[in-house]
């Protein structure tokens, strides 16, 4: 990989007994959709707080697109775009005026901001709701805005947590092209979410437990190391079962001499969900936790 | 209770000033079952239940809900209708006991079988360590298993819940789902949710759109309306294929879904099927596996989606 563009090393934040972020370890390929997991109350929000720079860790390094985000956290600010679950519009302001007041904050004005803002608001499908206060809006339509907004000022690095929480489906898919699309421009994505299968969308996943990392893999080699494999059918005569832990060349070399004794034979493929891959990561990490003494 | 659990609606409306969030739901439910409320941002759902919880003030045709009628005194319905709202709306500052024994006094519900059903209930949500924490203090997916059981409390032949699992991780979502699923054989459950993986945990969905029940039907009724053929094209690079796929004319979305691509053809355009497997093999980059994959939930709820919208862009 090349350099990281977010780098955290033994990451722990305490509030008094309580430790909410231990020991954490990250690192973020740039250009990248990075998955950060992990139950509610897992530590994910002290994670992010400390990252954007809102919050002192106990200990610890950040370095976030070369800015070391504890000695300078104000610096950082140019350096990323950040969109809470609750979108940070400002209600009773249209998107028109809220898009101006966050250009001010950049120093983005004039025609650099009419292009910027006329490029983003053509891809993101937003010039029916410029004139609109946020709070009018549909969700899906309120999280393209905030969206749009988080990444007006071109940031290297877009810190996005649940996004899609509440999002019908529809909008969902919208979305996650709209993401992949930042990432394709050289944007890095670091991105919560509970929709689990939308992990399935990212390059890297990591999964937090009581303030640890207990997963940490790209999602295919998480699906081989957490679960029974994809389960894989053969119709023809005679039919056949396997089961592979990934559909990869081992796997086709294996495939295509069975297929090519049943001329035409459909394959059925049972692909283990995401969901629970990570029903099995907790699982384990909760099993291992009780196992201590 | 054994009178069974049933809804009756015809031409329910409700206007919030120019805005018509219900446009004329027609709905009629018997028995105890969960049912999914789904559809786009902004199609109502919240407004329906609230409407049927009695906390709205609706015009209709008919508006039966468990035999009492909408348009009138509805004091004696909200008795046995549990409703958990979207956003968080008990007592911050009381312990999650405190909380529940509230509930229980305006219930009316004696010491002793407070006790008994407090206790189960919170051993059933996890929640029994926690009984003395505020319930402002709790994480919110113990929010939102609090809320439940606080709705649960009266035991309600109709429960009500508004997205009660957006933002709630996956062990606290399976949790409030095995408590739902102890109401399946003894409540009216309704529940709004985004989760696809819970649509297909419902009896019954139902689709709404403007303001209206579009569609209706079991999770298996609904994917069998859909005219879409599902496939999926396995390759090592699963985006160039999607993109490939893409312009072929027949396909009507073609995208990445982790290891391969997840192509959905018009039932009615699909060509046969030699010229399919020959169509997508010679994509490149090279398919090296098309599998013709069921109707999923995902696919029968963008087809709904389309529809609508195609609908109401015509002239």
């Amino acid at each position: 990989m090349s350099a990281p563009i977010i780098s955290v090393r033994n990451l722990t934040k305490r509030f008094g007994e309580f430790t909410a972020v231990d020991r954490l370890a990250i690192d973020v390929a740039p250009g990248s959709i990075f998955a950060f997991l992990g139950a509610n109350g897992s530590g994910k929000s002290t994670t992010i707080r400390m990252l954007i720079g809102l919050l002192r860790p106990t200990e610890g390094s950040i370095e976030v697109d070369g800015v070391d985000v504890i000695r300078h956290p104000r610096r950082v600010r140019d350096h990323i775009g950040y969109m809470g679950q609750k979108v940070s519009l400002y209600p009773g302001l249209s998107l028109r005026e809220n898009v101006e007041f966050y250009a001010g904050l950049h120093g983005l004005a004039g025609p650099e901001l009419e292009a910027r803002w006329g490029a983003l608001r053509e891809r993101f499908e937003l010039s029916d709701a410029e004139a609109e206060r946020p709070e009018n809006l549909p969700a899906g339509l309120r999280q393209r805005a905030g969206l749009a907004l988080a990444t007006l000022h071109r940031p290297r690095v877009l810190f996005l947590d649940e996004p899609t929480a509440g999002v019908d489906v529809h909008s969902r898919g919208l979305f996650w092209e709209l993401i992949r699309e930042e990432a394709d421009a050289g944007r890095t994505v670091f991105v919560t979410t509970h929709f689990l299968e939308e992990v399935d969308y990212c390059d890297w996943a990591s999964f937090i437990d009581e303030g640890k990392l207990i997963a940490n893999a790209v999602p295919e080699d998480l699906r081989r190391r957490y679960s029974g494999g994809y389960r894989v059918h053969i119709d023809g005569e005679p039919a056949q079962e396997l089961t592979t832990p990934a559909i990869d060349d081992a796997f086709f070399a294996e495939l295509d001499p069975l297929l090519a004794v049943r001329p035409g034979a459909r394959v059925r493929i049972d692909s283990p969900s995401m969901t629970d891959v990570f029903r099995r990561v907790i699982a384990e990490s909760t099993g291992a936790r009780r196992a201590q003494p | 209770m054994s009178v069974q659990p049933s809804l009756r609606l015809r031409g329910l409306r409700k206007r919030f000033g120019q805005r018509s969030a219900l446009d004329g739901v027609d709905l009629t439910l018997e028995g105890p079952q969960i049912v999914g409320i789904v559809g786009p941002d902004g199609a109502g759902k919240t407004t329906l239940l609230r409407a049927i919880a009695g906390l709205l003030e609706i015009a209709a045709d008919e508006a039966s809900v468990l035999g009492f009628d909408l348009r009138k005194d509805v004091r004696a319905l909200k008795a046995q209708i549990g409703y958990v709202p979207q956003s968080f709306s008990l007592h911050r500052d009381l312990s999650v006991y405190e909380n529940l024994r509230f509930t229980a006094r305006l219930h009316r519900l004696g010491n002793e079988e407070f006790e008994r059903r407090t206790e189960s209930l919170l051993a059933r949500t996890g929640l029994l360590p926690f009984a003395d924490r505020p319930a402002g203090a709790l994480s919110g997916g113990m929010k939102q298993k609090l809320s439940i059981a606080n709705a649960l409390l009266p035991e309600p032949a109709l429960l009500a819940l508004d997205e009660p699992t957006a933002g709630v991780d996956v062990m606290a979502r399976d949790e409030i789902w095995r408590i739902l699923e102890e109401r399946r054989g003894k409540s009216l459950v309704l529940i709004s949710t985004s989760y696809l993986d819970e649509t297909e945990a419902c009896d019954r969905l139902l689709y709404l759109d403007e303001g209206r029940v579009v569609a209706q039907g079991t999770p298996a009724e609904l994917r069998a309306q859909v005219p879409v053929r599902l496939l999926r094209a396995w390759g090592s690079d699963p985006r160039a294929i999607a993109k490939a796929a893409g312009a072929l004319p027949y396909v009507v979305s073609a995208r990445v879904r982790g290891p391969f691509a997840r192509i959905e053809i018009a039932a009615e355009e699909l060509p046969g099927e030699a010229r399919l497997y020959a169509d997508f093999a010679g994509l490149v980059p090279r398919v090296r596996l098309l599998e013709p994959a069921p109707v999923d939930m995902e696919s029968a709820l963008l087809f709904l989606s389309r529809k609508q919208t195609q609908g109401t862009s015509a002239p």
